[in-house]
C-alpha cells in the first residue's frame, strides 16, 4: 500500500511506524514516532551520518530541521478530519543550541487549519522540554486553490 | 580586507568537508565559486526521497543542502574575515519540486555582513539556476575568527 492509502487520523503506534516505514527519507533519518496521551512524540535516534559538526560533535542543522519538517507533516496528517498528504509552502527554523549526538525529541501544534493551508509550529528538544534546540513554523498546502464561481463572493480566508 | 583568494577558499571548503561527516556521506561536493556566489550540488539518491511513489526527493534533504550552501557563504564572505558562524535562523520557501532523479545545486550569496551577523540569501535549483526551486533566507552568527594563516596554510602541502 502506497503511504497515500495507510494516512488517518488518530493513528495507533503501529500505523504511525508503518507511515515512517514509507518515507525514504525518514527510514535514513532512523525516525521514530511514539504516542503520549492524544500527542505524538518524534524521536530522531543519535547516529553518525547525522554529524554535521565532528569537533563538538553535533547533529548537521539541517538534519534537525528535516527531522523537525516531518515532525510536523505527520503531525499534521494524523490530525487532518480528511487526511491528505500535505506539501510544504515554507518552513522556517529558529535555531536556539547546537543538537549534541544524543536522542532528539520533538512535538508539534497545529495553530491553524484552514480549508487550503495549515500552520504548524514545532518544537525540538534533546535532555529537557523547557530548552528546546530548535522551534520552526512551517505553512503547508492541504488543498487546490477552489474555482471562484461567477458572481460569487471570493472568500478571503484560507 | 582579510577575504580568502579562490584557490583558499576551495581549500577551506575541502578541508571543512571533513568535519561534516553528513554532507560527506551524502556526497555534496563544491560546484562552483564565482565572485562572492558559492554553488553546491547534492546528487540524485534513493535514502532522501520523501515520496516512493514518484520518487520525488523530501524537502528536508533541501533544508539540508541550503543550510550547508549558506552557512558556507557565510563562512566564505568576501566582506569579512572567515569565521565561525552558527546558524540563528533559516526560512525555506519551496516554490516548487525537485524532477525525480535530478540532482539539486544550492547558490549562496552573503546579501550583508554587520559585525556581529549575516544576512544570507540563497536558493535551490535543478535544470537551470533561473528557473530556483526553492528560496532561501537565513543569518548566522560571527562567533570568533577563524586563524587566516591557519586556513592559509591547509592543503598547502598537498596542492
Amino acid at each position: 500500500m502506497s503511504l497515500v492509502e495507510l494516512i488517518g487520523r488518530d493513528p495507533d503506534a503501529a500505523t504511525l511506524k508503518l507511515w515512517l516505514e514509507k518515507i525514504p527519507y525518514a527510514v535514513y533519518l532512523g525516525m521514530e514516532a511514539e504516542l503520549r496521551d492524544t500527542n505524538i512524540l518524534f524521536r530522531l535516534p543519535p547516529d553518525d551520518k547525522l554529524i554535521g559538526n565532528a569537533s563538538l560533535p553535533a547533529i548537521h542543522g539541517g538534519v534537525v530541521g528535516a527531522f523537525m519538517e516531518l515532525a510536523g507533516a505527520i503531525h499534521l496528517v494524523a490530525h487532518m478530519e480528511k487526511p491528505v498528504l500535505p506539501k510544504v509552502i515554507n518552513f522556517s527554523l529558529d535555531y536556539l543550541r547546537a543538537s549534541r549526538l544524543q536522542d532528539t525529541w520533538a512535538r508539534c501544534e497545529v495553530i491553524r487549519q484552514g480549508r487550503q493551508i495549515a500552520n504548524v509550529t514545532v518544537t525540538a528538544w534533546q535532555e529537557n522540554p523547557k530548552n528546546p534546540n530548535a522551534t520552526a513554523r512551517a505553512h503547508f498546502l492541504i488543498a487546490e486553490p477552489e474555482i471562484a464561481k461567477e458572481n460569487s463572493h471570493v472568500p478571503l480566508e484560507t | 580586507m582579510n577575504s580568502l583568494t579562490f584557490e583558499e577558499k576551495l581549500r577551506l571548503i575541502k578541508q571543512m568537508g571533513a568535519f561534516i561527516p553528513h554532507s560527506s556521506g551524502l556526497g555534496v561536493e563544491l560546484h562552483s565559486i564565482e565572485g562572492s556566489e558559492l554553488t553546491l550540488r547534492l546528487p540524485y539518491q534513493q535514502q532522501l526521497v520523501g515520496d516512493a511513489e514518484t520518487g520525488v526527493l523530501h524537502s528536508g534533504a533541501l533544508t539540508v543542502l541550503l543550510d550547508q550552501t549558506l552557512g558556507l557563504s557565510a563562512v566564505c564572505s568576501n566582506d569579512i574575515a572567515p569565521s565561525v558562524t552558527p546558524t540563528l535562523d533559516l526560512r525555506i520557501d519551496h516554490f516548487g519540486i525537485a524532477p525525480p532523479g535530478a540532482d539539486i545545486f544550492a547558490t549562496g550569496k552573503v546579501l550583508r555582513a554587520t559585525r556581529k551577523i549575516l544576512f544570507v540569501d540563497g536558493y535551490a535549483w535543478c535544470d537551470s539556476p533561473d528557473k530556483p526551486i526553492a528560496r532561501a533566507t537565513g543569518t548566522w552568527v560571527r562567533v570568533m575568527d577563524i586563524d587566516l594563516e591557519w586556513i592559509k596554510s591547509i592543503g598547502r602541502n598537498s596542492a
